[in-house]
């Protein structure tokens, strides 16, 4: 279970603001974020450091350890990867909630939303890079739910990967918990041409 | 003051989105004794109903929408007590019995879709995330309600709200309650293939179709 598992803790997490008012509700590219809630997303974005604990798992399978779904044919090698922020700040978004603060728990959860995916993005280029050690070829990263990918497909995922070393499960609706997580595959390929055929 | 600008006070307080002054305007109205039926009708409601239509044109957007439902919430707060203390009989304009389906621990559009729901009139008794099917039933059979709304947010989950409404063809008690769902993977046409009465896309319009219908039912 654990051969060629490597894990990644170290993460720089910036935040865009546009990104965050898409995340909230500004969803025309014309809308201005209101002066006050801009203000709210500062104080949020400084309670960070206590809340957001970035980590991801991955590891990298050769085709014939993969269950040979449709979607990995033709990968020299296929990497399967966990992100995740933990738990801490959907906890908080909830107790805000809770207490009425609901416009300060859903700024809190769209920071927690961009914070996962920029893990991911991360977790992405390091994986690349590795690919390319090995004279590989990177697809782009797919999620189960995706395309021919079926979310039922969380469960290869999670058989092939300590998931919890970075304390994320799967619920039997294959949904993971904490929520601000993202799992995803990318095939790595001998021939740059099957990379982009992806 | 005049009573109407004290009114006109509390509607700006909630279109703004400024809570202080929403909840400084209630703690007045108490201190001077106004008639709180018309303190929430003639203010704030006022004040949330405009914001509902600044939010159509395009005006406004879900954080500021979400900001005057909590200035609404905060006002009423302050009265509640004083509306039991003084058994006043509010007017809601419907009860709604509201969850995220069994599987489904998302809760966030859920949450948001009671707040405006609770900020436009409605009694919300909001069950939480991860609800049992039969829960949603009971409960709405206890509290004798007028709507179910049902969320999920993912393809797996959203077979929840096709089962509740087959659980209420079961037990023939299907006229007895409006079915609004919504989430993610939800569309319209999912809510017509299983019988669901609406479907929203967002808080507010969550809120419209519940008012058209109350209206329907009248």
């Amino acid at each position: 279970m654990t051969k060629n598992v490597k894990t990644i803790k170290e993460f720089k997490i910036e935040f865009d603001e546009k990104r965050i008012g898409w995340h909230i509700g500004y969803k025309k590219r014309s809308a201005e974020i209101e002066k006050s809630i801009k203000k709210m997303i500062k104080q949020e974005k400084k309670r960070l450091n206590n809340l957001l604990r970035p980590a991801a798992i991955y590891r990298i399978l050769d085709y014939e350890e993969t269950n040979k779904h449709a979607v990995f044919q033709n990968a020299e090698k296929v990497v399967l990867c966990i992100c995740s922020i933990g738990s801490k700040l959907e906890e908080e978004s909830a107790r805000l909630m809770k207490e009425d603060e609901m416009l300060r728990g859903l700024v809190l959860d769209a920071l927690g939303s961009e914070a996962v995916e920029k893990v991911a993005i991360q977790s992405e280029r390091i994986i690349g890079q590795e690919a390319k050690k090995m004279d590989l070829w990177p697809s782009k990263r797919f999620s189960p739910g995706f395309g021919k990918w079926d979310i039922r497909e969380q469960q290869f995922i999670f058989r092939m990967l300590p998931a919890q070393d970075i304390g994320v499960k799967l619920r039997e609706s294959f949904m993971m918990v904490p929520r601000k997580s993202i799992s995803f595959r990318i095939n790595l390929f001998r021939d740059q041409n099957m990379e982009k055929k992806q | 003051m005049k009573e109407s600008e004290i009114y006109e006070k509390m509607k700006k307080a909630i279109i703004e989105g400024n809570k202080d002054e929403s909840e400084r305007l209630a703690k007045e109205a108490l201190e001077k004794k106004m008639d709180l039926l018309k303190v929430i009708e003639k203010g704030y409601v006022q004040g949330i109903q405009r914001v509902g239509e600044l939010w159509e044109k395009g005006e406004y957007f879900l954080p500021e929408l979400i900001a005057s439902a909590e200035c609404m919430k905060g006002a009423m707060n302050i009265f509640e007590p004083e509306i039991k203390r003084a058994k006043i009989k509010t007017k809601f304009l419907g009860k709604i019995i509201i969850g995220t389906v069994e599987g489904d621990i998302h809760d966030i559009g859920k949450n948001l879709v009671a707040a405006m729901l609770v900020a436009n009139g409605f009694e919300v008794i909001d069950l939480g995330a991860d609800v049992k099917l039969e829960k949603f039933v009971q409960k709405a059979e206890e509290m004798d309600a007028d709507f179910i709304c049902l969320s999920a947010l993912l393809t797996t989950t959203m077979l929840g709200q096709k089962r509740i409404i087959e659980i209420i063809k079961e037990k023939s008690i299907r006229d007895k309650f409006k079915i609004l769902v919504g989430g993610a993977p939800v569309n319209q046409k999912w809510a017509d293939d299983i019988g669901a009465n609406g479907y929203a896309e967002n808080a507010m319009a969550a809120v419209r179709v519940a008012q058209a219908l109350i209206e329907k039912k009248k």
